[in-house]
């Protein structure tokens, strides 16, 4: 009888011991590595997820291409948009880093389709449309990161200790991984996709087309806008009469954008969206050349910015860009666009006035600004007004930047602009954390920082 | 310490009942008493230097069969004087034991067990709660500062039901808790935040929901000897709290406690007046070369000066009400108390109310078995306000507000954020800001327990305990359009912000324990226990946020247009432990002690399920020695040396696999995304622990000593190895790091007068070196707020957590008034790369001082705390002493020591607008933060016996008590004793518009009948 408690004792310990859940509980809301693929549906939401990396690329590339020319002026509490603003960024700056992370995250996502697609058992169809998203995806966010950082270390493999010290690729072969990209995503995506929110091939074409025409092979660049214009037989674009609307989400001339919900934005996050840093905080104005630039324009395009007197004070100017609303999305591709890059590769093939010209091309959107045609007499006449065309209708869309380095009118234009320009601005610095992580990347730092 | 828990240690010291074969075998029988007349259960009697012996029955009688040549019989018993009495041949010896008033015998609680004193050979610090229940303390953590050595304790800001760092022995983590283990009535409990939002760093406390007056003792296990028990959670130490529970035999008593004071802040900043701000303002911009007229600044004019401070901050109050009864016959013992606390903030619409219920009971069934339960029952509400680094907050912007706004327009109205004639971004109304929103935290805990005792067979006893500690967290909180959030930001609508959140976590807890002690002889003594635990936790939670509300009197989720970020999640752990314990004394002269416990963790990675946490002990009691025996003077010295790991558990869930989760959904399609690399070897972080003390006593207990050095290495710490973004993550985690602490630590306690005129001293110092050795790579890690110079703290190996980095400041160039800051690298510029290690956040020593008197009814007592060499970051002045940098904010006075022209001998710079060169972080905002404290001043008067009794009463006390009254410091910030980034390790020692602590001054009666 003494031992009865032992007993029970023991049975009890015994009871629980049998409870492994105990030591082996499921986690929720996560996945482990091999539960990831199993079907088309399940691939489709991973690739969702390389959307979501898109998306994250949306305000730093307007950040960059903007905040880094002469289009912006910092008016915050944030070191990282001070130094872009001032020319005086640092390798650890914060809008660098998160550029670059965005870039691979998006790649570690490609890299795991490409490695898990061929596993399982997915219908071909299925198969082309996702990898070929993906590719292109992949495309875009690597232009983008070799514009901004020059040649990147090309990462085409989820095996960690291969990345972790994988070394700078050089421009040019950074420039044909991604033209290799994209021609895969043509030859995969059909033709007949509309949705503006997703890579369709009017987006691959489009790319091709700022992609050539960076690369300043102009019969290319002329020959993909030409086919967005002019669409598959049927025109899948129209421009919008009224620029007001341009600036809308999913207008008849969007080709690829990227689409915000009330969700991304709550605004006490401290990812800040493009409306937060340009209205709810102003933590970046634009500056007060811009601000002249688009009232000597003349037409509608000015609606982009708005002035409040109660903003005035100090180095404020009391504008406020107000071309992005709460949840607004962030166009990368429209039409206008197709029309000004033949316009400019028509221009370097001296195909300068007359119908199908580039003053024809250039005009198609002045009319549509309601500012003054124009009338093409030279080369570098109609370059200098494509130039300030560009400016005037993307303002605040990310372009200026890349425009003035790519066609070696930085220097010039930002001497006048600031003293502080130097050579080094025409690039960001690679971020130290990976200078200091990647040992391969030890002396790979941009010159300058 | 309650006499049923008494009677059963004593068994402790049961000898074995072996009964030797005799010839000639005589009774002796007897009734054992106290010098009152009560019996006395439990007392060992045996003959000396045999193993024949017996207990005494429950109502002190006893009968024991003994060799007819016995000489002595001895009779012992805990916290009485042992007597050896000569049989003489009699057959009835009845016995008066008188207590042993030396504080020795007092028994300790050691976790699953609890032990004499004078046995411990351990680092274990006990806190007699009667030195703290004249004081405001909120929760029971804050009851340990001052009071224990190597026990440091900092409130994180003067906000009611804060947050508060305890450090038992230092920082052994770098990322994981460094909070110490919790057990009340053996629960482990939560600790951390309820809340799941913090406020600009600032957090609320999950321990502010156990009423501290219904404490009845706290021990503070320090050293591996102590805590390996505890394995895999102990290595930040183990704090372990008994209720008050029911004595037995005892009349049953009332208690009512009352208390009420006010409180203030203990000091405000000084800024600027509108006057000197716009000549300030406008010398700025002269200074750049602007116009100040040009940019908007007002003409100099003091037609509205704003004192913003004022109009935020208002004298609260505080007051508590409880009533407690305990008693018990010899079966059945109770302890009830239910009392009220509501403690409102100094700042404005900022005030925290607890109601909390406690009833434990115990009742001894057979005189083998017993059972009883605890609950404690607790309801809080904290009304929260925002601050420190929140440009919305309230304390923060009554700060940097500017002085020529006011808070009211012409009809009386609160100005709202964008309004016409209130200061534009990042400028908001902290008056509105303190009353418009709504932040309420409701949490409900219910700790509980049921316990079984059985005796197996003599001295072989069972325990199981079945406890639960649950807590539902629910924040509701609503953001008007009158606030910067609900009505400012575009991006959220400007039509109000609504959050509503639950949170609720569980414990479940069931161990059941053998515990085993025996005597050969009075020789030698064995004891031990062994025990295993289960441990199931589990966490829900669930948050919906909504805006577009259609007005501000609708200000539930119901009524908002738009429902976004809805969210609900679950997390469970759990805890599987295998433990033992084995004590050995020889003599009472040489004690020993082996410990160790074996824990699996669902935390652990696949490839380390389970660890294992060993530690050994050694005392001498050098006093027991013969060639000592002569020395009166001395009572007692005990040397004790012990070794052994713990470990760290709180390394987070599912870190060890490789995952994919659900990330916010793209164009309407559901997204999943990669989350973490896995690390099947993921496992705890693991201290080794050294400890040598000593525990001296002289002159009948009048002077105590304890000294102990310790030295502790942590390994495995839990880091995240950064990882190139080109691997698709940013770090993968794994046990990388090693930390060091080192200290000693020293406890004097003294009787200094005990006559009619009673007075005693506490005094307790201690200094910690903690140094990190070794991080994942040779790079440090950086910490804190961002700075031109990286961030506000570094985490490099050789230096200790905490260190701040920055530029070093030299000063102010007399010529141009511009700031001169040492070139590290000597190339001439000024870049990120002359960062430097400018101070840290650990104090060179700290400590407490307590002074009691008493003098017939009278008694007073005077508790001071301080700590010395510890720096802190002014992080506020990088706004509020920003050398012009802006103008949107005000300035502290220290601006009008700033540069004005050529030739100034200045320490600030000068006055530039759009000028950061001069702001940059530097050395000129780390300051001195040492400070001594008048923390607690009690004076009480109780009455004395024959009024008493015509009242029927048997205490009457009534008392005024000061907290926080007198502070030394040079410190210029508005309060030294702050952490703008409550919780924080690594970034300690910053003070961004920090709530300073706050004065209390209070009222209290004690009524006992």
């Amino acid at each position: 009888m003494k031992y009865r408690f032992t007993i029970s004792f023991l049975t009890l310990v015994l009871s629980f011991s049998s409870c492994t859940d105990l030591l082996n509980p499921e986690p929720v809301n996560l996945i482990t590595n091999d539960q990831v693929l199993k079907d088309a549906n399940s691939a489709r939401v991973v690739l969702t997820s390389a959307y979501r990396d898109l998306a994250s690329l949306g305000a730093p590339k307007i950040i960059a291409g903007d905040l880094t020319a002469d289009n912006l002026i910092h008016n915050g509490t944030f070191t990282q948009y001070r130094e872009i603003s001032s020319k005086d960024m640092s390798a650890s700056n914060g809008s660098a880093s998160a550029l670059w992370g965005v870039i691979y995250s998006m790649s570690y996502i490609v890299s795991f389709l490409n490695e898990g697609l061929p596993a399982i058992d997915i219908p071909q169809g299925d198969f082309d449309q996702i990898t070929g998203e993906a590719s292109f995806l992949r495309a875009y966010a690597y232009f983008v990161g070799a514009y901004t950082f020059g040649g990147l270390p090309i990462v085409t493999t989820t095996d960690v200790d291969e990345n972790k010290k994988i070394p700078r690729a050089t421009l040019e072969e950074t420039l044909d991984f991604i033209e290799s990209d994209l021609l895969y995503a043509l030859d995969k995506i059909p033709e007949e996709s509309f949705n503006s929110g997703l890579a369709t091939n009017g987006a691959v074409k489009a790319l091709m087309a700022r992609y050539y025409l960076y690369r300043e092979n102009w019969t290319e660049a002329e020959k993909y806008a030409t086919e967005v214009i002019d669409g598959n037989g049927v025109k899948e674009y129209i421009l919008e009469e009224d620029y007001e609307d341009v600036v809308s989400d999913f207008s008849t001339e969007s080709i690829l954008e990227i689409v915000y919900s009330a969700n991304d934005n709550p605004g006490t996050s401290t990812n800040f969206s493009i409306n937060n840093l340009f209205v709810g905080r102003r933590e970046i104005i634009p500056s007060s050349e811009m601000v002249l630039a688009l009232q000597n324009d003349g037409g509608s395009r000015n609606i982009v910015i708005e002035f409040d007197g109660i903003n005035a004070r100090g180095a404020d100017n009391g504008w406020t860009i107000v071309r992005y609303g709460p949840f607004d999305n962030i166009q990368l591709f429209r039409l206008a666009e197709m029309y000004i890059i033949r316009a400019e590769a028509r221009a370097q093939q001296n195909n300068i006035s007359g119908s199908n010209s580039s003053e024809s091309d250039i005009n198609i959107i002045r009319q549509r600004a309601g500012v003054p045609l124009i009338q093409g007499t030279s080369k570098n006449q109609m370059l200098a007004a494509i130039e300030n065309e560009r400016r005037m209708e993307f303002c605040f869309e990310g372009h200026r930047w890349y425009d003035l380095i790519r066609t070696g009118r930085a220097k010039t234009v930002m001497d006048e602009f600031t003293s502080n320009w130097t050579e080094k601005d025409e690039l960001w610095p690679i971020p130290l954390r990976e200078i200091i992580n990647n040992t391969s990347l030890k002396d790979a730092q941009n010159p300058g920082y | 310490m309650n006499k049923n828990l008494l009677s059963l240690f004593s068994c402790l010291f049961f000898m074995s009942v072996l009964v030797q074969a005799q010839d000639n075998e005589v009774q002796i029988s007897g009734k054992i008493i106290d010098s009152d007349g009560a019996p006395i259960p439990g007392v060992n009697i045996y003959i000396q230097n045999t193993s024949t012996g017996t207990i005494s029955e429950f109502d002190g009688n006893y009968n024991l069969t003994i060799p007819e040549n016995s000489q002595i019989v001895v009779f012992s018993y805990i916290g009485f004087l042992t007597i050896e009495e000569p049989i003489n041949n009699r057959s009835v010896i009845n016995i008066t034991m008188t207590e042993d008033t030396k504080q020795l015998e007092e028994l300790i609680v050691t976790g699953y067990s609890s032990q004499s004193k004078a046995d411990v050979i351990g680092s274990i610090s006990s806190l007699d709660p009667a030195v703290i229940k004249d004081m405001p303390i909120t929760g029971l953590d804050q009851a340990l500062q001052g009071q224990v050595s190597g026990v440091s304790v900092t409130q994180s800001s003067g906000t009611p039901g804060g947050g508060i760092m305890v450090r038992v022995r230092g920082n052994s983590s770098i990322s994981s808790s460094n909070r110490p283990l919790y057990i009340v009535d053996g629960i482990p409990v939560r600790d951390g935040g309820l809340s799941t939002r913090s406020f600009g760093g600032q957090n609320d406390n999950a321990l502010s929901t156990i009423n501290p007056n219904d404490i009845e003792s706290i021990e503070i296990l320090k050293d591996a000897s102590a805590k390996a028990i505890y394995g895999s959670r102990a290595a930040n130490g183990v704090v372990i709290i008994t209720t008050k529970r029911g004595k037995a035999g005892a009349p049953t008593t009332f208690n009512i406690d009352v208390q009420r004071g006010i409180i203030d802040p203990t000091n405000t900043i000084e800024v600027l007046n509108a006057k000197e701000l716009l000549a300030l303002q406008r010398e700025a911009m002269i200074n750049a070369g602007e116009d100040p007229d040009g940019a908007g600044i007002p003409g100099v004019t003091d037609a509205v000066d704003t004192k913003w401070q004022e109009e935020v901050m208002r004298q609260a109050i505080v007051q508590q009400y409880q009533l407690s009864t305990r008693g018990g016959s010899e079966k059945t013992q109770f302890y009830l108390s239910g009392a009220y606390r509501e403690e409102e903030g100094v700042m404005l619409n900022n005030d925290f109310k607890r109601a909390t219920l406690v009833a434990n009971i115990d009742h001894k069934a057979t005189s083998r078995l017993s059972f009883g339960l605890n609950v404690n029952l607790a309801r809080t509400k904290n009304n929260r306000v925002k601050g420190d680094n929140f440009l919305d907050g309230v304390y923060n912007a009554a700060l940097t507000s500017l002085p020529y706004y006011q808070p009211y327009d012409e009809e009386g109205n609160l100005f709202a954020p964008g309004d016409a004639g209130y200061a534009g971004f990042p400028n908001f109304n902290p008056v509105g800001q303190a009353i418009e929103p709504r932040f309420d935290t409701y949490a409900t805990k219910m700790l509980g327990g049921l316990y079984a005792k059985y005796e197996i067979i003599p001295n072989l006893y069972f325990t199981t305990k079945f406890n639960m500690d649950y807590t539902s967290t629910i924040e509701d909180q609503f953001e008007p359009s009158t606030s910067a959030i609900g009505g400012f930001l575009q991006s959220v609508g400007q039509q109000g912000y609504g959050i509503y959140s639950t949170t609720e976590s569980s414990t479940l807890l069931n161990n059941n324990v053998l515990t085993y002690n025996t005597s050969i002889g009075d020789v030698h003594s064995i004891g031990g226990l062994l025990g295993t635990e289960f441990i199931s936790r589990t966490s829900r939670s669930g948050s919906t946020v909504g805006i577009l509300f259609p007005s501000d009197d609708f200000t539930y989720l119901t009524s908002s247009g738009l429902i976004l970020d809805g969210s609900s999640f679950l997390i469970n752990s759990g805890l599987i432990s295998f433990f033992g314990e084995v004590n050995y004394k020889y003599k009472s002269k040489y004690l020993a002690k082996v410990t160790a416990r074996y824990d699996g963790s669902s935390r652990f990675g696949e490839d380390r399920k389970f660890g294992f946490f060993p530690a050994f002990s050694l005392g001498w009691r050098v006093t027991e020695e013969d060639f000592l025996q002569g020395i009166s003077w001395l009572d007692d010295f005990k040397i004790r040396a012990s070794y052994g790991l713990t470990g760290n558990e709180r390394i987070g869930n599912f870190q060890y696999l490789a995952t994919w989760g659900a990330t916010t959904a793209y164009n309407g399609i559901p997204a999943v995304g990669p989350a973490t690399l896995g690390n099947p070897n993921l496992g705890w972080e693991q201290t080794t622990e050294m400890d040598i003390g000593t525990d001296i006593a002289f002159y009948a207990g009048r002077i105590q000593v304890v000294f102990d050095y310790y030295y502790n290495v942590t390994n495995d710490l839990l880091l995240s190895e950064a990882l190139p973004f080109t691997t698709g993550f940013g770090s993968v985690l794994g046990n990388l790091g090693e930390v060091t602490n080192e200290g000693v630590e020293f406890t004097l306690t003294t009787v200094n007068i005990d006559k009619e005129l009673n007075w005693t001293s506490q005094f307790n110092i201690s200094r910690n070196k903690n140094i990190i050795q070794q991080l994942a790579t040779d790079e440090p890690q950086f910490s804190g707020y961002s700075t031109f110079t990286n961030n506000t703290h570094i985490v490099s190996p050789g230096k200790p957590l905490g260190t701040f980095w920055g530029l070093k400041y030299l000063g102010v160039d007399p010529g141009t008034g511009d700031a001169i800051y040492y070139d590290k690298n000597n190339d001439g510029k000024l870049t990120a790369d002359d960062g430097t290690f400018i101070g840290d956040a650990q104090p060179d020593f700290f400590g407490g001082f307590t002074n009691t008197f008493s003098y017939k009814g009278f008694d007073a007592s005077l508790f001071f705390q301080f700590s010395y060499g510890n720096e802190m970051i002014n992080f506020g002045n990088t706004t509020l002493l920003n050398s012009g940098e802006d103008i949107e904010n005000n300035q502290s006075r220290e601006a009008l020591k700033r540069w004005q022209k050529e030739g100034d001998i200045a320490s600030i710079p000068k006055y530039e607008f759009g000028n950061t060169f001069n702001n940059r972080f530097s050395s000129r905002f780390v300051e001195d933060a040492s400070y001594l404290r008048l923390k607690n001043l009690t004076i009480g008067y109780s009455l004395n016996g024959e009024i008493l009794s015509k009242l029927r009463l048997n205490k009457l006390r009534i008392y005024a008590s000061g907290t926080n009254i007198w502070t030394l410091t040079n410190y210029t910030g508005a309060d030294p004793e702050v952490n703008s980034l409550d919780g924080s390790t690594t970034a300690q020692g910053l003070d961004l518009y920090t709530f300073p602590q706050v004065r209390t001054i209070l009222f209290g009666l004690n009524l006992g009948f």
